[in-house]
């Protein structure tokens, strides 16, 4: 017998002229690859399909992404879905990461930063558990970041963040010890190149070190890897 | 009705009470005796009827006036919100054949390519980048219009200096002279309260284009001060001006002046700042002089 050691990808979007291009490409990345054209369909393909991992479009007729990620949800059935968003709003992103997505990445987007994403989500998922970025609140170490109420401390005393900071600290915490290029965070988190994105990213990163109070040599939560980005290197844990 | 319509329109009725009153009283001499009764009736009734017909006249005028004035008010609204859902669908609609070419030029660039194609599927790699990128302003310009502001303490002096800070290096290889000037005395700029990336942005872009705008041995000034309760920022330049016909029409989306050919740039740039900063409760405006050079000045409310 031959084990097929490949992931597993569902890859659900009506446009044909999408997923033609995709799925070659996703194959040749090394994953076994199954395209629906529709939410109902994604729906059914997940129970007999099995895949590691559904790339989800969000915007769909009859069952839209956002539908069928709930429903999945609802049956505790925990296959990592990353979500392809077309909203640039910053707290849609961000209520799509609550309701059960593991990720997301807004189109147009580059099939490499696709496929770095679905590498990402697929490390860090444990099969059949709820991942970090549902979770209400998070710790690490002395840090907690209550999500539903858009709230941090440290050492127990609420921290005072800006709110661009206070939505890159939980794209980070929910996403631990990932490679966060500039680029992606400035995806994520702002939604829209900015001409001096990086910069704007780095001013935010710069602030939420003051206020964790980080040893610049020896950081707790945030380390520069220099050159490509940032990544959160505090053990992250599920709290209440 | 406004005091001088009251006066008008009273005047006439006013009139015929002063006649009537004179006539019974004897003061105007009237050859004929038994036309004194009814000069007084007459004045005093003709005059009223006269008023109360200019009372209505002049009510009926104002709210003809009214109507008309929230009908195009309305029309602008209507205009707004129509602007507003074609650039949202105008994203929506560019987003997925931009995701399909896309992935289909890293697919060709993944197979073996000669030279020639090489070159060929790279630059039409930059284009698509290119449409992508306005496709990345047109939804800044429309998430700013539907999206709340994610409002902070702003210190603008810092900000000011950070996009001076940035851009300087271009400026100085351009050979622009370029220098920032911020108030001390008798207190320094006052905070803004607002979204520091968007307020960035729309400094940014106006640096951006000075720098693009003037030729070597120009002068740019970014400077700012504080008037009552309002903080302006100034951009000027000693560049070629903007022409008197061209001066409102910058503001609009996808325009490009006269002098813009052959700069690069998308049209979107000065229409988002206009955006950001009206969203911010604040006012764009811009002094130009052909041959003299322009000032784009931001006024914004402090906080």
């Amino acid at each position: 017998m031959i084990m097929n050691t490949k992931p597993k990808l569902l890859l659900v979007d009506d446009e044909t002229a999408i997923t033609d291009r995709l799925a070659p490409f996703l194959s040749r990345a090394g994953f076994e690859v199954r395209v629906v054209a529709d939410g109902e369909a994604a729906l059914r393909e997940v129970v007999s399909f099995s895949p590691d991992l559904v790339v989800l479009d969000v915007l769909m007729p009859r069952l839209d992404g956002r539908e069928v990620l709930r429903r999945l949800r609802q049956e505790g059935d925990w296959t990592p879905v990353i979500l392809l968003t077309q909203v640039g709003e910053s707290a849609e992103r961000a209520m799509a990461l609550m309701e059960g997505a593991d990720d997301y990445i807004n189109k147009p987007f580059d099939s490499n930063e696709l496929v770095a994403r679905i590498n990402a989500v697929l490390r860090r998922a444990s099969p059949g558990q709820p991942p970090l970025t549902v979770a209400e609140r998070l710790r690490s170490g002395d840090l907690v970041v209550d999500r539903a109420k858009q709230r941090a401390y440290l050492n127990n005393d609420e921290i005072l963040l800006s709110p661009k900071a206070m939505s890159l600290l939980q794209y980070m915490i929910t996403h631990p010890d990932e490679l966060l290029s500039r680029d992606r965070l400035l995806d994520a988190v702002w939604g829209w190149d900015y001409p001096i994105g990086t910069r704007t990213v780095d001013t935010r990163v710069a602030e939420l070190r003051r206020v964790l109070d980080e040893d610049f040599g020896d950081p707790r939560y945030i380390e520069t890897v220099p050159g490509q980005g940032y990544r959160f290197i505090g053990k992250v844990e599920k709290t209440s | 009705m406004k005091w001088w319509e009251w006066v008008l329109s009273l005047l006439p009725g006013g009139l015929g009470i002063i006649i009537a009153s004179l006539a019974t009283n004897s003061i105007i001499s009237n050859p004929i005796l038994f036309m004194r009764g009814s000069l007084s009736a007459l004045a005093i009734y003709g005059g009223l009827t006269l008023s109360v017909i200019a009372v209505l006249a002049v009510l009926l005028w104002n709210y003809n006036q009214k109507v008309q004035i929230d009908t195009i008010l309305e029309m602008h609204k209507r205009a707004g919100e129509d602007r507003r859902r074609f650039l949202q669908r105008l994203d929506h609609e560019l987003k997925n054949p931009l995701t399909a070419i896309r992935a289909g030029l890293t697919n060709i660039s993944d197979g073996p390519l000669d030279e020639y194609l090489a070159n060929e599927v790279s630059a039409v790699q930059a284009q698509v980048l290119r449409i992508s990128g306005l496709v990345s302003d047109l939804r800044k310009l429309a998430a700013l219009e539907i999206t709340p502001l994610e409002r902070t303490k702003v210190n603008m002096a810092d900000l000011l200096s950070e996009v001076v800070n940035v851009l300087e290096d271009r400026a100085k290889t351009g050979e622009r002279q370029l220098s920032l000037i911020l108030p001390n005395a008798p207190w320094p700029l006052p905070e803004v309260d607002g979204d520091p990336d968007l307020l960035l942005l729309a400094v940014h872009n106006l640096l951006d284009n000075a720098i693009k705008f003037t030729s070597p041995g120009d002068t740019i000034e970014v400077r700012a001060f504080d008037d009552d309760d309002d903080i302006v920022i100034e951009v000027a330049d000693t560049g070629p001006g903007i022409s008197t016909n061209e001066v409102q029409r910058v503001w609009e989306e996808l325009y490009r002046g006269e002098g813009a050919r052959g700069v690069p740039g998308s049209g979107l740039g000065l229409p988002l700042v206009q955006a950001i900063i009206e969203k911010h409760g604040g006012k764009v405006a811009l002094r130009s002089r052909q041959d003299q050079g322009t000032v784009f000045s931001l006024r914004l409310p402090a906080g």
